[in-house]
């Protein structure tokens, strides 16, 4: 007799795990590494969130009246540096740990240690970023792009921050090999592409982007470093560089990251969409396609950002169409979420909420960014308000309300119990408002010729400028409700019945039992379990 | 101990890793990786950025390793061979093959605990001051059930449980 055991071999269900800080520190189970990605994107995000609050309190009424204007630099830059790279990267990232492998019938990551490396160096990264707070010259304050000639000119926090980028870029470069060999070599038996979730296909093409654009922030901040300490002059004219370069190469990784943070959202709002208006979604085919050939436009729209820095004319049509050739595949996705809608069985919990938010907000986004395209128009809105509204509409609601939508869809499956829906609604609806109240006003007063990175203003701003401000407070404050609202589920929210936490959803995740036990999948899923997620 | 049983048909067990990505889709995908990422660093170094080259020589380089660290798995496999008086373990991997019998009447299954949560348990079946190292492409908790079951199978030393009554 022959019995065949695959790596999945067949025990009893021994849900052993280790304990105390052991269990964080040396972890090499995929969830979790991914409750501490999503744990540290959290604290990040209040970070974040607070020099964002001292932002828009600053500007609530013309004058300076709460910090000077080098602080208020540092606020800004520091408020990009650490939402992008430590509070929405990471959980993504932290997402990918806990998702992926479940949902292609993995038993962990493919290289575990190398996981939880990839985490490690994360808090390392931005424990050296914020204390730059405490070195003479305060943080950086050129901006999150970290343009030379003025990056170059920071104090002594000029090499932490540079430092602190490498660190980040390790480990995204870490964490996205980590992904792609995942799904390329562990999918379980029957898991073929075409049958991956929309969520682990938009992750598979977001680590592509990764591997191929990280190299080449490594290689600008490297230079940046050299022209500082070495006397290399590879941004500086007097030597013979150029700074307009330094943009080129930070656009042509700055534009596919933008993608690396919203392409996952695009996945978990076709993972959501489907599951709440009970019907398959439409065109799962087209959805892939439509991804891939935005990851690859992504490659070829970079000088966008930089219209105004004098590019010859045949480049600034290129990049003007080529930018607005990206509205075709979102506009097929757009379709198609609202193709999987029409005439289904729609019901409105928070991960539907949200994910209709994301589909009209970031929508309008686009619309934004459509206008930005156009090369005339820009020179008109080139660093104007217009232009934080405008990327405050995509990323805001494109990547952070994906990632609530993902966490109220997935958080009963990882913890088997069911969250207070009805402080979850009002999170969504304090959350989509008051985002609105926020930024609406901003597109404004760009319009009307604000400038941004300024901490006084005219005072003909005043007004829409202390609107905004009041949607900051109360869209910042009502995020207090998201962490309350996980740690009350954790701590006593009701226990979920079965597999299946929401009548629609499919996929292997939803096969498991709630809580996802510490070790999934160590049986393979059958054919059938396979087929039924996959009923697209 | 209990009574030999008659001659029975052997229990076979194999253990093998999944691996869902072939030999060749892994050639074309690291290639196509290659070649993308080096054109793009090869355009930025010739307009005079070429740290950007090191760096994707770099990762390139982990891409391969972490590659070929997760197909090694694809040539190994073990095949236990239980009979009556036999438990024999065969190994396999891309370059050889190697065979260990141990007498199942005094073999034993042990399953040792890391000395560091860094590293992982480890399985093996001795016996006479031989031992033979099982699944260690397993996770630790598909490790611990294949214990258990090796357990029940072998039996401790001094003890040939029934293949025929063997858990299903």
């Amino acid at each position: 007799m022959a019995e065949t055991t695959h790596a999945h071999a067949e025990h009893d269900d021994h849900d052993h795990k280790p304990h105390g800080w052991r269990r964080w520190v040396f972890a090499t189970n995929h969830k979790d590494i991914g409750t501490m990605y999503l744990v540290f994107s959290c604290i990040m995000f209040f970070t974040g969130g607070l020099f964002a609050m001292t932002i828009r309190a600053e500007l609530f009424k013309p004058g300076l009246q709460i910090v000077d204007a080098g602080v208020f630099n540092s606020l800004t830059t520091m408020h990009g540096l650490v939402m992008i790279f430590g509070a929405i990267m990471p959980a993504w990232v932290g997402l990918a740990n806990w998702m992926i492998p479940i949902q292609i019938g993995a038993p962990d990551m493919a290289l575990p240690r190398l996981n939880n490396l990839s985490f490690w160096i994360l808090p390392f990264a931005f424990v050296l970023l914020l204390s730059s707070w405490l070195v003479p010259g305060s943080a950086p304050a050129g901006g999150w792009t970290m343009y030379p000639p003025l990056t170059l000119q920071l104090g002594a926090s000029f090499p932490m921050l540079i430092f602190a980028i490498h660190m980040m870029g390790i480990s995204s470069i870490l964490g996205a090999i980590n992904v792609v060999v995942t799904i390329m070599n562990l999918r379980a038996p029957g898991m073929t592409l075409m049958r991956m979730p929309l969520f682990v296909w938009t992750w598979l093409i977001t680590a592509f982007l990764l591997i191929a654009v990280m190299p080449v922030l490594a290689g600008a901040v490297t230079m940046m470093l050299t022209d500082h300490f070495f006397g290399t002059s590879f941004f500086n004219a007097a030597g013979g560089g150029d700074p307009v370069m330094f943009q080129h190469i930070f656009w042509f990784f700055g534009h596919p990251e933008v993608y690396i943070m919203i392409l996952p959202g695009f996945g978990v709002i076709s993972e959501i969409i489907p599951a709440f208006s009970r019907k398959p979604l439409f065109g799962y085919e087209a959805m892939v396609y439509a991804t891939a050939s935005i990851a690859f436009l992504s490659f070829i729209v970079w000088a966008h950002h930089m219209f105004t820095v004098g590019l010859p004319l045949s480049a600034l049509l290129f990049f003007m169409f080529a930018t607005m050739l990206i509205a075709v595949p979102t506009g097929v996705k757009v379709f198609n979420w609202t193709a999987t809608m029409w005439r289904g069985s729609l019901s409105f919990e928070p991960p539907m909420l949200f994910s209709l938010a994301f589909l009209f907000l970031f929508t309008i986004g686009g619309f934004s960014g459509l206008m930005l395209a156009l090369v005339p128009a820009d020179f008109q809105y080139q660093d104007t308000y217009f232009v934080v509204a405008h990327f405050h509409y995509v990323l805001v609601s494109g990547s952070a309300f994906a990632i609530m939508a993902a966490v109220y869809y997935w958080l009963p499956k990882w913890v088997g119990r069911m969250y207070d829906m009805r402080l979850a609604t009002w999170h969504f609806w304090l959350s989509a408002i008051f985002f609105n109240v926020l930024f609406f006003p901003q597109h404004f007063l760009g319009l009307a010729g604000m400038p941004r990175r300024i901490p006084d203003y005219a005072v003909q701003f005043a007004d829409w400028n202390m609107v905004s401000s009041i949607g900051g407070f109360v869209f910042g404050l009502s995020q207090l409700l998201f962490p309350y609202i996980i740690w009350k589920c954790v701590r006593s929210g009701k226990r979920v019945e079965g597999t299946r936490a929401w009548e629609g959803a499919r996929g292997l995740e939803w096969e498991l039992p709630s809580p996802a036990p510490y070790h999934s999948w160590t049986t393979p899923p059958t054919e059938a379990m396979i087929a039924r997620g996959a009923e697209h | 101990m209990q009574a030999p049983q008659h001659t029975r048909q052997p229990v076979r067990i194999v253990i093998c890793p999944n691996c869902s990505l072939s030999l060749r889709g892994a050639a074309i995908f690291f290639g196509g990786l290659c070649l993308f990422c080096f054109t793009l660093a090869g355009l930025l170094a010739i307009k005079g950025m070429w740290p950007v080259l090191p760096f994707a020589g770099l990762e390139m380089l982990l891409v391969g390793w972490a590659l070929h660290a997760s197909l090694a798995r694809r040539f190994r496999s073990e095949i236990i061979t239980l009979t009556d008086s036999d438990v024999s373990v065969e190994s396999r991997d891309r370059a050889r093959s190697r065979l260990t019998v141990f007498q199942r009447h005094w073999a034993q299954v042990k399953l040792r605990r890391p000395a560091s949560r860094l590293h992982p348990s480890r399985l093996t079946i001795e016996s006479h001051g031989r031992q033979c190292e099982l699944g260690s492409f397993l996770t630790d908790e598909e490790r611990f059930g294949l214990a258990l079951r090796l357990q029940r199978l072998i039996g401790r030393v001094n003890e040939s449980p029934s293949l025929a009554l063997r858990p299903k």
